[in-house]
């Protein structure tokens, strides 16, 4: 998996490419937590490159939501392909996260 | 077609890619689609990494053995551990409704496999064993 932090219209934009699972999910949450740990109003996760997530990613952009949330901080996802689309919304979290077809809509909003 | 494959790995979380690949491909040769392939793949995936976290309690040293077969109508897939016992009783997974981290791996595997459940007759270590009915299928 790749990681890249970037800026993108003031906001930080996290792209991700490649596959999400138990072994690179540990590497992903280390680095989700630093960002957060500067209290960023929002984070934007670009998954237009996400081949594939299993559980372990899942529950880490969960903790991330959790940690945003305890200071009212907003954490997007936006350009999602359709499989993991798919996985997103049999777990329901495309009910807990704020969801765009694109990164230009996730930081107009 | 009545064919077998078996892939012994580490129980070291670098390997579940080798394990999706390979699931990926005996899926594609027993003809299945794509949207089933995906979810078989990340079931075989979660049972794996379950292993990894609960049976071996995070030891990345020891051994998974996943076996493919094809048997009349069924794609049966074992997964073999030498860890703790597991209990499919105690592990129901989270209400899908109560989000957290963790607690999903269960509803990916019972999602797409039809049979879920260990061999009672397995003395030391686990056998879990998965089945999926394919339905009729042009035969090779």
């Amino acid at each position: 998996m790749k990681i890249d932090v970037g800026d993108y219209k003031g906001n930080k934009v996290v792209s991700l490419a490649g596959e999400i699972d138990m072994h690179s999910s540990p590497v992903l949450r280390e680095k989700l937590l630093v960002l957060i740990k500067d209290r960023p109003q929002k984070l934007v996760v670009n998954f237009r490159d996400v081949s594939y997530i299993d559980s372990s990613g899942i529950a880490t952009f969960v903790e991330g939501l959790k940690h945003m949330k305890t200071y009212n901080g907003r954490l997007q996802f936006s350009e999602i392909p359709q499989g993991i689309m798919e996985i997103f919304s049999f777990s329901k979290l495309d009910k807990v996260f704020e969801i765009y077809g694109t990164l230009d809509e996730a930081v107009n909003r | 077609m009545n064919d077998t494959v078996t892939v012994r790995i580490r129980s070291h979380p670098q390997y579940l890619s080798l394990i999706r690949d390979v699931t990926a491909r005996f899926c594609s040769i027993c003809g299945l689609d794509g949207e089933v392939t995906g979810d078989l793949k990340l079931a075989v995936d979660e049972a794996c990494s379950n292993v990894i976290k609960h049976a071996y309690r995070g030891d990345t040293s020891r051994g998974i053995v996943v076996k493919y077969a094809i048997t009349g109508r069924d794609l049966r897939i074992t997964i073999e551990d030498a860890g703790e016992k597991a209990r499919l009783e105690l592990m129901q997974g989270r209400d899908l409704d109560d989000i957290r981290p963790g607690g999903l791996g269960l509803h990916f595997i019972k999602r797409v496999f039809d049979t879920v459940a260990y061999d009672p007759k397995r003395k030391k270590g686990n056998r879990m064993l998965l089945i999926k009915h394919l339905g009729s299928r042009d035969e090779d």
